[in-house]
């Protein structure tokens, strides 16, 4: 079962890929902004934190949950990294502490769900608010912001020119795809969204791979919002709303499937990607934010609606 | 391949709203984008129009972009970042994060594009501390006009009054220097009594629900301050509610439409109104000066009036 849907993500990257250049060709052709390298590196930079996202939210999807906490949980460790830079604490500690709470929130996500078997829509439902709440109480509902430069480094650091956001984008995807199509974890996800019954069965540890989704989920989120606090050079509680949906959207134009069990890290980065770059070619084409909401909307529904007439009908 | 075709259908559908971008827009027509918060409130509409029409006066090609979302500073930096990529000759913004937005404010000014910031300012320190230079600030002087609405509460409540203050959201400057000058109004008046001040985010609905509970918290409650017109509008609602409409006595800020009519319909005793689309046209012109090597103030305050009932049009 899972073969063959990780078979038709194949297929569905490729539409994706193709959905991708047929954009960029079209937005080449109105207007000479698009298509020059500072440009394409501006597109790397702004969809790397809702890639980020969406490469954990992927690993959720695969194994038919969902977590809507990820926003919050980007401000919450935003906030957290940024009060101990601020406290004096170096970078890596600073960055440490930030995953440290996304995982935690993460793990709380995981243990509700298979341990207090709450459906993951409702979890994370709750964390949502919890971690939302509590980045505004730490901060008092004010930005935290000033941090030195070797810490904003993150944001503005330039490899042979490709921007360093984009650059943790790739070793994040990289990583992940090894894992999903690599290693036992990965089948054992896959697995447990294809049929959760069949894998428990199977003898898959159901409840340990099913709570660390959250965990990377998490991670990923605390990830994004440590890039997302070096570009903005500030962390704001009220970061990071609505991210969630961005990360859904980007992993359901990719192909993956909300019902789980199939869909692929690359397939991810590919809707990202295409959001980051309507959303640009839309800002260069000077055409109105109204109008990019119902672009981008008609894409989440015409990816996902091309998906279903492709399939063969017994499958839907 | 269907999904690519289904693509250029979407983009193709688009590409009409872009030709106030197209070639027609004539040889040597400067380009100035504005940047705002939002384009769904009255107030930054306002601030569109004004600059529209300062910009067909003076042959600009004008392009204003926003978030989708009033708080999205990352959002709103990624628009700044786009548009330089354009060529824009001159930057005015509304800030969505007084410090947030510097770094993007920072590129744009590196690739060599001048500033203007609108209605909103940006922290000083967050600047210095980024070398940003700023070419000149257009807004209201809200902490005055704080300080206006204080002092007409004194006035009408003759000195003696228990107040609840819903705030903006903090960190915002605008609120904040609001909010300052309100305060400040009343240490001259001993009898009036600040009982309870919080946050309901800039927005109506949580006007109305926390002015609610407010009201549970403090039944004695004589006026209200909102920093801004619509959760003063939400609290009137609230006050209806409660069926206390009268007894306590409500004052806004921006006054728009709504506000005027709550003042003349007697629900609210006076807003503070702002000229966003002044500051449009003030920053438009601006620019043009600007680009034209001029030298233009470094701090531009438009009029700012309070609005009670009579005045309210």
């Amino acid at each position: 079962m899972s073969r063959v849907g990780r078979a038709l993500a194949g297929g569905r990257e490729l539409g994706s890929l193709a959905g991708l250049a047929g954009l960029c060709g079209l937005l080449f052709a109105l207007t000479p902004h698009f298509l020059t390298v500072p440009n394409l590196l501006n597109v790397l930079e702004q969809t790397s934190i809702n890639a980020v996202i969406a490469v954990g939210m992927t690993f959720v999807i695969l194994s038919g949950g969902i977590d809507l906490s990820v926003g919050s949980i980007v401000a919450l460790s935003g906030v957290a990294l940024a009060e101990a830079l601020q406290a004096g604490w170096p970078p890596l500690a600073a960055v440490l502490a930030g995953a440290g709470v996304g995982a935690l929130a993460g793990l709380l996500n995981g243990l509700l769900i298979t341990r207090g078997r709450l459906p993951p829509f409702i979890a994370t439902l709750g964390m949502m608010s919890v971690a939302r709440g509590l980045a505004l109480l730490v901060t008092d509902g004010r930005p935290v912001s000033g941090f030195d430069a070797g810490f904003r480094s993150l944001a503005t650091a330039r490899v042979l020119l490709v921007p360093a956001p984009a650059l943790v984008t790739a070793v994040v995807c990289l990583a992940a795809q090894f894992v999903l199509a690599r290693t036992r974890f990965g089948r054992y996800v896959y697995a447990i969204g294809g049929n959760e019954e069949a894998a428990r069965l199977s003898g898959v540890a159901v409840r340990f791979h099913k709570t660390a989704v959250y965990v990377l989920s998490g991670l990923a989120s605390a990830l994004a919002a440590t890039i997302l606090t070096a570009r903005l050079n500030s962390a704001q509680p009220i970061a990071g709303i609505m991210y969630e949906l961005d990360a859904i959207a980007a992993a359901v134009i990719g192909g993956t499937s909300l019902k789980g069990g199939s869909g692929t890290v690359a397939g991810t980065l590919i809707g990202a990607l295409i959001m980051g770059v309507l959303r640009n070619g839309l800002n260069l084409l000077g055409i109105s934010s109204f109008l990019q909401q119902v672009v981008i909307g008609l894409v989440i529904i015409g990816a996902v609606l091309l998906d279903a007439l492709l399939k063969s009908p017994d499958e839907r | 391949m269907q999904r690519s075709a289904f693509l250029f259908a979407v983009a193709a559908m688009a590409a009409p709203g872009c030709n106030r971008d197209g070639p027609a827009a004539g040889p040597a027509r400067p380009r100035v984008a504005l940047v705002v918060k939002t384009l769904n409130s009255p107030f930054f509409i306002d601030m569109q129009k004004g600059a529209q029409e300062a910009a067909g006066r003076l042959q600009v090609d004008l392009v204003v972009q926003a978030a989708e979302r009033e708080i999205d500073v990352e959002r709103q930096m990624q628009i700044v970042e786009n548009l330089v990529q354009t060529g824009v000759k001159a930057l005015a913004i509304a800030p969505s994060g007084s410090r947030e937005i510097v770094p993007a404010l920072v590129k744009a000014s590196a690739a060599g594009v001048p500033v203007i910031v609108v209605d909103t300012q940006v922290d000083a320190a967050a600047a210095a501390e980024a070398g940003l230079k700023l070419a000149t600030f257009i807004g209201s002087d809200n902490y005055e006009g704080g300080r206006l609405a204080g002092r007409h509460l004194v006035e009408v409540t003759g000195g003696k009054a228990r107040v609840g203050i819903l705030e903006g959201i903090p960190g915002h400057e605008t609120g904040d220097s609001r909010l300052r000058g309100f305060r400040d109004a009343l240490k001259d008046a001993p009898g009036v009594a600040v009982v309870a001040s919080q946050t309901a985010n800039w927005e109506r609905d949580q006007g109305y629900s926390v002015f609610q509970n407010m009201l549970q918290a403090h039944r004695d409650l004589d006026a209200v301050f909102a920093c801004n017109d619509m959760m003063a509008l939400g609290a009137v609602e609230a006050i209806a509610a409660a069926g206390r409409t009268g007894q306590v006595r409500v004052f806004g800020f921006d006054a728009v439409d709504d506000a005027r009519k709550a003042i003349e319909a007697g629900s609210m005793v006076a807003s503070v109104a702002q000229f966003p689309s002044e500051m449009g046209r003030v920053a438009v012109e601006s620019a043009v000066r600007i680009l034209k090597g001029e030298n233009v103030p470094e701090d531009q305050r438009v009029r700012i009036e309070l609005v009670g009932k009579g005045a309210a049009r």
